[in-house]
């Protein structure tokens, strides 16, 4: 592409060139469509399902999507509970031998997976399931003694042709404990059908042309082409004048590998460009497209780079930290629940809630919150059972980097002592569902029955707590180490415990490890090494690993570690329905508990302190300090978050949505001048749980995590927002680009805007004031825009419309240099016009966290690629994880010999 | 000289502690005699403030003996007889990492500054944990760790919540519990049960490190390292099970979440007292509070509502915010000295435990709102079995660095080396 093609592109196109460099290609189609200067509002509200990649699937909801017939009719089911899909099923009631008969439509003649979700209760029959009347099913028993859903019921894969498909349930009978409905038959309740095309189109393999190696990128500007531009913009400040600016002589730069050499500066050189850094604001501009060639070609001489010569960081053995020692523990043992309490857990279900296979998130949920602070959260649930201290998170990442995570002393007799008092608990038997098929053994086996029995047992069973196959020597260490409690008089299921005590505190239990070695170096392999990689692909064990512990927290379950057996989880469609699987498992709620509780950093709302005195409305109970109501708004971001996640929904609604979960309470919090004015006694609040309601938002300064309250309240200081913090708060969740630590010398303001503003200042104004220095300027420019554009929000996150001095809130600014904005609505709009942005840092901050460490320039053409791939999708969630799980630094591990010969 | 604190009745320490303390320990300290303490040997403690002290009120106009203590040293005056002031004692600060994080990681570290850590901080094995190489060869365990860190919302990564360290990425994690501590000092028969897994967990520690890169095998080794010293540790425990049991020590039952600041410090810094009394180790480390933490923080009879350490350091500027950060930075200096004056309060051979400490209070920062690593302060308290004398205010040629300090204490407690860090040499007039 040379650049006389370039500037004929749209402002858009050029802009999307200069941040994806070569996959422009894909965007430019988007972008010719557009007016040039009118361009379209990007649409992600529309974004819904898991169709758009890997095999598509629809639910059709009972209520909404099949036809009604005869009897047939739609009832509410909010009463009983928060499980229904959509908060409604399809009802029905007929004698014995009558059919309840409804139809769907399919578009294409394919292969499908079909499966139905029913309701149970105690006037509900048996029925058969018939579908184009072919009998699919016998006998679904829907009587029980409550009102609840049955179990998910899987009919099977079938061939349909496109068209209308007869769908009927036959009531057949009836359970002895049912009883009659209105004395003469029985109901029947269908919450929704479940639909898989599991033939899926084929993709169109143009799409994937530059896919078979991921480093490979091409140039396409020359740097004689830009070397008028630096002229003309740069080389008077870095190189030309008396002073070099920033150390950065550009004369020196003249040719490729100048830039090659000095990756670090021509990676400052690209951010500088891509942010608008450069050049200050204060001198000429380039056009819009000099920008995007310099930009482009900064990404090429970054792209070269990381072909030639640079390899993946290696991930550092880690230790489980403690919410996954908990996940792992559980799953390993099929417990009924957590091991221990967690406050890492900020969501409390009062129900199960959670079931992403339905695709839909309920319309309220009834859960707990942090009202009463995390004290609430800490009742023992085994006996004798303690957990571990809580792993700090890394100060750009996440809790889960081998480098961080050390096992002193302490810990490990921790570990001893965690492992055996789990199993020793009292209530460890109950609490366990593998007791009788693990632990116990059938009475008078002689000793060698029983250790032939412990062999058979822990056989499987290590191969799942260590995640890998099991040598026959480790295997026998286990069952002798078994043998010898047997042998001392104890029973099969103390002994089997004792096995298990020790199994969790191995290391090959509390560590994720990936095997550095290639055993044997074969031809074959010296000759792939002699170019350029010095990486190996992850055995397929490994792979399942780091797929549980991203996607679950966890360890593998039995499919995932048949695959790994079996040596297919490699195969990349067998990957991606098992990564659609995980996420359809409640088990992928770790990624809100976990990774969307570090990514907001929203535990800091728990120490947050809003004045007692002003801010009234965030303590629950007049005159008590330490009930803070404020804190119901922690869970708000994060249903939002799950809710996104479950249905599937585009990323981008957590910069700009327009609903929201809220009790009661917190709408009228964020509602009310004086909230709570119709419950004139507080103290009534219930403190433990709320019921928290998808609402409709009628104005878009609320919506999305940034003006959600309780980052608005983490962010501010006890007596006054804090704009600083608050900007850097989104430059480093929003945009992945934390700033620089402050210099040494920061000068302070006063801690109350009460007596700012008494000098007739704004807070905005006093900052300013401060920040004339200029080596503050440059990093606060680019930062206080962000936080400023927030002032309208008050410490505790309500809307004002003036300071309560009366002076006037200016909450406008530019972002990046590039956009510019009045209100917060238009900082929405902002982002939402560079989609990329936030699509990449969030990219960005699920891969560091996939991995377990910090991303480096290696990690670049493969952001890129889960860039171009979501920005395909809007922003579709499950196209994020599949990217990620699907990028090569997660299915790659650097080298050992490399990394020693880099060691030195 | 010595008589002057032992005048000190106990019923005035405590009502100096607040009177919700838990008491069963203090009971227990008071005891004369502890069977173990025969030739009493030198045990070594550190009590860390984060963010620094304001200068203008930490430093005594005068040097020498008999110096008059300035506003903010003066809680330390009933037992000034036993304490050194030491002034111009500097850490060199290494660009790129934040400034917080490393004045408190690597306050005791034994790193030069040209020798960086993977991290990009100058941090290796903490001085605490060279010392406890030697001083821990023979007790049950081999140093303790202590934090009272009041936060829960993990703000803020390890590197502010730990000052010792067993190596650079290898955290000698501090315990914030002190049910947690009293649990691991005391509750014995706990440990004994746990042996036979050491071997089993060993073997396969071994059939792993054969697959591993070299960074897994620094992280294997944290955990062997881990294994063998509790399985010395449950050796040492073992023995001494009998005495222990003896003391009949009932677990604090509070929770640290219900505690004042005070409560908490003192309640932490009683658990480290008596393990060093009972020379259960003779190695501990104390954090009053965690570096930086920006979330603000209720401390009871200071101030009447929640304040912000590391802000308030950037706002001394302001003559009020200044006066306010003095009286905390009192309060952490008061907190202090209530530990030096229960460990005088303890008999021990002719004298007291403190006659046995080296109990250093200090900061990694002196200057809070400029990050300033010069100058830090630094008081050590007690006799150091003998070597070192009171009441006095050493201050030292202008670009004397600290691990000159760390080398002497180092030596003084048995250590035979002749550098640490970027030391010239032992401090001379540390025992003199």
């Amino acid at each position: 592409m040379n650049i006389s093609k370039l500037e004929k592109r749209s402002a858009i196109g050029t802009f999307l060139y200069s941040i994806v460099g070569l996959y422009v290609v894909c965007f430019a189609a988007i972008a010719a469509s557009n007016e040039p200067d009118l361009p379209q509002r990007f649409d992600y509200h529309s974004i819904r399902g898991r169709q758009a990649s890997g095999p598509s699937s629809g639910i059709l909801e009972g209520e909404d999507h099949l036809v009604l017939k005869g009897k047939s009719r739609v009832q509410a089911m909010s009463n009983f509970g928060n499980g229904w899909s959509g908060n409604a099923h399809l009802l029905w009631d007929g004698k014995l031998g009558e059919a309840m008969e409804t139809s769907f439509r399919v578009e294409r003649a394919s292969r499908y997976r079909l499966g139905v979700q029913l309701t149970d209760a105690p006037d509900y029959g048996i029925f058969s399931i018939h579908l184009n009347d072919k009998e699919i099913h016998k006998g679904v028993d829907t009587y029980a003694n409550r009102v609840q859903l049955h179990a998910f019921v899987d009919l099977g894969e079938m061939t349909l042709k496109a068209g209308q498909q007869k769908l009927v349930f036959k009531l057949t009978s009836a359970n002895a404990a049912a009883r009659k409905f209105r004395g003469a038959g029985y109901l029947m309740g269908l919450d929704y059908l479940k639909l898989v095309d599991i033939d899926p189109l084929e993709k169109d393999p143009g799409n994937d042309k530059d896919g078979d190696d991921p480093k490979i990128r091409v140039a396409e500007v020359k740097f004689d082409e830009v070397k008028p531009i630096i002229a003309q913009f740069c080389i008077r400040c870095h190189g030309g004048g008396k002073e070099i600016e920033g150390e950065l002589d550009l004369r020196k730069f003249v040719t490729t590998d100048d830039f090659l050499n000095n990756i670090k500066v021509t990676q400052k050189i690209l951010k500088a460009i891509d942010q608008r850094e450069m050049p200050p604001e204060d001198e000429k501009q380039p056009s819009e497209q000099h920008f995007g060639m310099l930009s482009t070609l900064m990404h090429s001489y970054i792209d070269q780079y990381v072909q030639a010569s640079s390899e993946l960081s290696p991930v550092v053995m880690r230790r489980l930290n403690r919410y996954e020692y908990n996940n792992a523990v559980r799953d390993l043992m099929g417990l009924r629940g957590d091991v221990y309490p967690l406050p890492e857990k900020t969501i409390r279900p009062a129900r199960k809630y959670f079931n992403p296979a339905s695709g839909r998130y309920p319309d309220a949920v009834t859960v707990g919150n942090r009202t009463l602070g995390k004290n609430q959260v800490e009742k023992p649930i085994l006996t004798g059972v303690v957990p571990y201290a809580i792993d700090l998170q890394s100060e750009h990442g996440f809790n889960n980097r081998g480098d961080e995570l050390s096992v002193s002393p302490i810990l490990f007799e921790s570990f001893l002592k965690l492992g055996s008092s789990i199993v020793n608990s009292p209530e460890f038997d109950r609490y366990c569902t593998t007791t009788a098929t693990f632990f116990n053994a059938p009475p008078d086996l002689s000793v060698e029955q029983q250790v032939e029995l412990a062999r058979e047992r822990l056989s499987p069973w290590l191969e799942a707590a260590f995640r890998s196959r099991v040598d026959r020597a480790t295997e026998d260490r286990y069952v002798d180490y078994f043998a010898r409690q047997v042998k001392t008089g104890k029973s099969f299921s103390a002994s089997m415990k004792g096995v298990v005590g020790a199994v969790l505190a191995s290391p090959r239990f509390l560590y994720v490890t990936e095997q550095k070695h290639v055993a044997v170096q074969t031809k074959e392999l010296e000759k792939r090494d002699a170019g350029r990689s010095h990486e190996l692909q992850l055995d397929d064990y490994e792979l399942a690993t780091r797929l549980s512990f991203f996607l679950w927290s966890s360890i593998p379950d039995k499919q995932l570690l048949d695959l790994a057996r079996k040596g297919e989880l490699q195969n990349p469609d067998v990957l991606e329905t098992q990564i659609h699987r995980m996420l359809e498992d409640p088990k992928s709620q770790a990624l809100a508990t976990n990774f969307a509780r570090q990514w907001l950093r929203i535990d800091q709302l728990i120490t947050a302190v809003p004045d007692f005195d002003r801010f009234q409305v965030y303590y629950s109970r007049i005159g008590c300090e330490q009930w803070k109501f404020g804190l119901q708004t922690m869970v708000e971001p994060l249903l939002l978050f799950e809710s996104i996640m479950v249905e599937d929904r585009s990323i981008m609604l957590l910069i700009d949505c327009n609903y929201s979960f809220r009790s009661d309470e917190l709408q009228s919090w964020y509602k009310d001048a004086t909230p709570f004015a119709k419950r004139q006694n507080r103290n009534r609040f219930n403190t433990n749980q709320q019921s928290y309601r998808r609402r409709p938002l009628d104005t878009r300064r609320e919506g999305g995590i940034i003006t959600s309250a309780a980052t608005l309240t983490m962010t501010s200081s006890p007596l006054r927002t804090s704009p600083i913090t608050r900007g850097a708060w989104v430059a480093t969740v929003i945009f992945n680009q934390p700033p620089p630590p402050p210099p040494d010398t920061v000068p302070s303001i006063e801690e109350d805007d009460a007596k700012i503003e008494a000098t007739g200042q704004t807070l905005r104004q006093r900052l300013k004031q401060h920040q004339s220095n200029k080596s503050c300027v440059s990093c606060h420019a680019k930062i206080d825009p962000l936080g400023f554009a927030l002032e309208n929000y008050d410490a505790v996150g309500r809307w004002r419309e003036k300071y309560s001095s009366g002076l006037p809130i200016d909450s406008s600014g530019e972002l990046f240099g590039k956009e510019k904005f009045t209100d917060v609505v238009e900082l929405k709009d902002a982002i939402l016009k560079h989609p990329e942005w936030f699509m990449r840092a969030f990219g960005e901050h699920l891969l560091s966290y996939a991995l377990g460490r910090e991303l480096e320039i290696a990690d670049k053409p493969a952001v890129d690629r889960i860039l171009r791939e979501v920005m395909k999708d809007r922003g579709k969630f499950s196209t994020v994880v599949v990217g990620v799980a699907k990028s090569y630094p997660f299915l790659h591990k650097a080298d050992q010999r490399q990394e020693t010969s880099n060691a030195k | 000289m010595s008589n002057s604190l032992t005048s000190i009745s106990r019923r005035t320490l405590l009502r100096g502690c607040g009177a919700a303390m838990a008491l069963p320990l203090l009971d227990v300290m008071s005891h004369r005699g502890f069977a173990a303490v025969e030739n009493p040997p030198t045990r070594t403690a550190f009590f860390y403030i984060p963010n620094g002290v304001v200068q203008s009120v930490w430093h005594p106009q005068e040097i020498g003996k008999g110096f008059t203590l300035s506003p903010t040293l003066e809680p330390l005056a009933p037992v000034r007889e036993k304490i050194s002031l030491f002034t111009k004692l500097d850490r060199i600060k290494v660009a790129g990492t934040d400034g917080h994080a490393q004045a408190g990681a690597c306050w005791l570290s034994s790193a030069a500054p040209d020798e960086l850590s993977p991290a990009g901080y100058p941090l290796k094995k903490t001085i605490d944990q060279i010392i406890a190489d030697e001083a821990g060869k023979h007790t049950a365990f081999r140093s303790l760790e202590l934090s009272c860190n009041p936060y829960e919302d993990n703000k803020e990564s390890v590197y502010f919540d730990n000052i010792s360290w067993y190596g650079h990425g290898h955290v000698a994690r501090s315990l914030r519990d002190p049910k947690k501590v009293f649990q691991r000092l005391f509750a014995v028969k706990e440990h004994a049960e746990h042996r036979s897994v050491l071997d089993l967990v060993l073997e396969d520690a071994k059939s792993l490190d054969r697959k591993l890169g070299r960074l897994d095998r620094d992280k294997l080794g944290e955990y062997l390292q881990s294994v063998r010293t509790v399985e010395q540790q449950i050796a040492r425990v073992t023995k001494r099970q009998a005495e222990i049991d003896e003391l009949k020590l009932q677990p604090p039952t509070k929770p640290w979440q219900a505690m004042s600041r005070d409560e908490f410090i003192q309640v932490m810094g009683d658990l480290m007292i008596l393990a060093l009394q009972t020379d259960l180790t003779r190695v501990a480390t104390l954090m009053s509070s965690p570096e930086r933490w920006g979330s603000p923080l209720m401390v009871h009879g200071v101030f009447n509502k929640p304040i912000q350490h590391h802000g308030m350091t950037h706002g001394q500027g302001n003559e009020n915010v200044r006066r306010e950060l003095s009286q905390l930075d009192r309060f952490h200096v008061e907190q202090f000295t209530r530990l030096v004056a229960k460990m005088d309060a303890i008999p021990e051979g002719d004298g007291t435990l403190l006659d046995n400490m080296i109990f250093t209070l200090g900061s990694g920062i002196s200057d809070g709102s400029l990050h300033i690593y010069t100058d830090l302060p630094t008081v050590i308290a007690g006799r150091g079995g003998g070597r070192i004398t009171g009441d006095r205010h050493v201050k030292s040629p202008v670009g004397t660095p600290i691990a000159n300090l760390w080398l002497s204490m180092a030596q003084a407690m048995g250590v035979k080396t002749e550098r640490i860090a970027d030391s010239t040499g032992p401090l001379k007039e540390f025992t003199s």
